[in-house]
């Protein structure tokens, strides 16, 4: 590894795929791909389901599918990578260590370095539900892994937790392999999830739906036995005398994702406390020169499309920061989150240039108006906290209105939820 | 009295609650709560022959990668995913297989086949 590196992207996901795709087109001679697990794609091979590359390829693809396509053109641009590699360390000067069986220690001083590492469950400590500690709790990603990649099945009754888009697809998928989905259990008074994943992945099969309701107990010494549930009321505490039992031999949890960022901490990025990734601008580079940032580390995004969009902007610009050492600085304006709006990505923009903002309401609601600024605002007839609100802000606007130091954007609704 | 016609429409985030309202001969007379025509028209389809693309597995008998993901090349009747993922639990892949690989002509004469969405060995492995 005596050699330079233009652009190193760390995680072979869609958005390591897409980045590194992206830097090659933009000129970056030597890019690499490090990669802890035994082959690239990500998460996508376990992801059978359609519903992906419905935007980037206007088709409905499967997971395998959309990852076949990004790693052919990868490897048709040369694109290298160093697979069963962890790398354990990164440093304010893109400094990357890294270990293999196969390599040993290495270390690396790419030109650029992209973070695509993604995100990661949370786990039954971070929903924090309370009773015994059997076997058959699992998040509903490992689930996936056993059901459609090593051909198990960990459990024939389940109940879900949380109505997140892979425990609804994870509860259609059982059912139609022979299990019995009890419930799904959400403790918002919303579902978590798409609208369509919602139709087509528990109505069609006739599995509850328990809105303002959350698993308050589990049972069973070795195995699972079941979940006590209960009602929850606007505070969500659980409401005395709700409580009803449900035996189950699987506790399935979709109870959200965290972007990975150990790595970024290691090397002094700093992150975004709502969004748990790295603050970026719009080039995609985060606080620390050199070291740029796209995909679901950044913020956990609805769709495979949009990852591999924003990964596209990361690898690009890290291609020109590796070719002069440096990149013209995007952050002169800093972008908040107003009225009923959780975050806004990218954090900061130039306010001269053509940006895509990224971002999602708090609360749901119909006849909804999201301003930017004095900029632009756009009418939606409902918003959602789990579909991303998405805003194409053209630098000519930004530029007449004079956007300086800080840049509001508020959602006001006029229709209730 | 006819059974309650509502569809949740799946177009946009919005997921209009669709009823459709018909007259005494049972032809439509309308739409209540649907907020566009495309809804109006997904409602329609979705009460006359709802259909889904189904993906699923298929057996390899490799102990490395035990199974290969598979997809009908057609959406199928909503009330056929049952009864077709007994077929899937039938076959057995043989391998080289590339994406796109028709591993079971016409399922159950839906006209649709179930393809291969993987290759087999996979494409993103070392190599």
């Amino acid at each position: 590894m005596a050699e330079h590196i233009d652009v190193a992207v760390i995680g072979a996901g869609p958005a390591g795929l897409a980045a590194a795709i992206a830097a090659r087109e933009r000129g970056a001679e030597k890019v690499l791909i490090i990669e802890r697990a035994e082959q690239l794609g990500g998460l996508l091979p376990q992801c059978i389901h359609n519903g992906f590359g419905l935007l980037y390829f206007e088709q409905d693809m499967t997971g395998p599918e959309y990852e076949k396509a990004f790693i052919e053109k990868a490897r048709s641009l040369g694109v290298e990578a160093l697979l069963e590699t962890m790398v354990i360390d990164l440093d304010a000067e893109r400094g990357i260590t890294a270990v293999s069986s196969r390599h040993g220690y290495m270390k690396l001083k790419p030109g650029a370095v992209v973070l695509a590492m993604g995100c990661r469950e949370r786990s039954r400590g971070a929903a924090g539900i309370p009773g015994t500690r059997p076997a058959g709790v699992l998040t509903a990603g490992t689930c996936q892994r056993f059901v459609n990649i090593e051909g198990y099945m960990p459990g024939s009754r389940y109940v879900i937790v949380g109505s997140g888009d892979i425990g609804m697809i994870m509860a259609r998928r059982l059912t139609l392999e022979g299990a019995k989905v009890e419930a799904v259990v959400e403790i918002m008074p919303w579902p978590g999830g798409l609208i369509r994943n919602e139709v087509q992945c528990l109505h069609d099969f006739g599995i509850p739906l328990l809105l303002e309701h959350a698993v308050t107990f589990v049972h069973g010494e070795e195995r699972v036995e079941g979940v006590t549930v209960s009602k929850v009321d606007a505070e969500r505490r659980p409401v005395p005398g709700s409580e009803r039992f449900f035996p189950c031999d699987c506790l399935l949890l979709s109870v959200g994702l965290i972007p990975e960022n150990e790595l970024s901490r290691k090397a002094g990025v700093e992150l975004d406390p709502v969004t748990g990734g790295p603050v970026v601008d719009q080039n995609r580079q985060t606080s620390v020169p050199g070291i740029f940032a796209g995909g679901n580390v950044v913020q956990v995004h609805d769709l495979v499309d949009w990852v591999s969009w924003e990964a596209e902007a990361a690898g690009r610009s890290a291609a020109a920061y590796a070719d002069k050492g440096r990149l013209k600085v995007a952050s002169g304006v800093k972008v908040v989150p107003g009225k009923n709006i959780k975050y806004v990505v990218p954090q900061l923009i130039s306010g001269k240039d053509d940006v895509t903002l990224h971002m999602r309401v708090e609360r749901p609601g119909l006849k909804a108006t999201v301003k930017v600024g004095d900029v632009l605002w756009k009418r939606y007839r409902s918003v959602r906290p789990s579909e991303m609100v998405i805003l194409e802000v053209k630098g000519d606007a930004l530029r007449e209105a004079g956007v300086k130091g800080e840049l509001v954007v508020d959602c006001e609704i006029r229709g209730g939820d | 009295m006819a059974p309650r016609e509502t569809v949740i429409c799946i177009g946009c985030p919005l997921g209009c609650r669709v009823t459709v309202l018909r007259d005494r001969k049972g032809n439509v007379a309308g739409f209540k709560g649907a907020e566009c025509k495309q809804g109006q028209k997904y409602v329609l389809e979705e009460l006359k022959n709802p259909v889904r693309t189904l993906t699923a597995t298929v057996r390899t008998g490799d102990e490395s990668c035990p199974l290969l993901p598979v997809r009908t090349s057609r959406p199928v009747p909503k009330a056929l995913m049952k009864p077709i993922m007994r077929e899937t639990a039938r076959v057995k892949a043989a391998p080289p297989v590339k994406a796109g690989d028709v591993i079971l002509k016409n399922v159950l004469k839906t006209k649709a086949d179930l393809v291969a969405t993987a290759d087999w060995p996979g494409a993103g492995g070392e190599g």
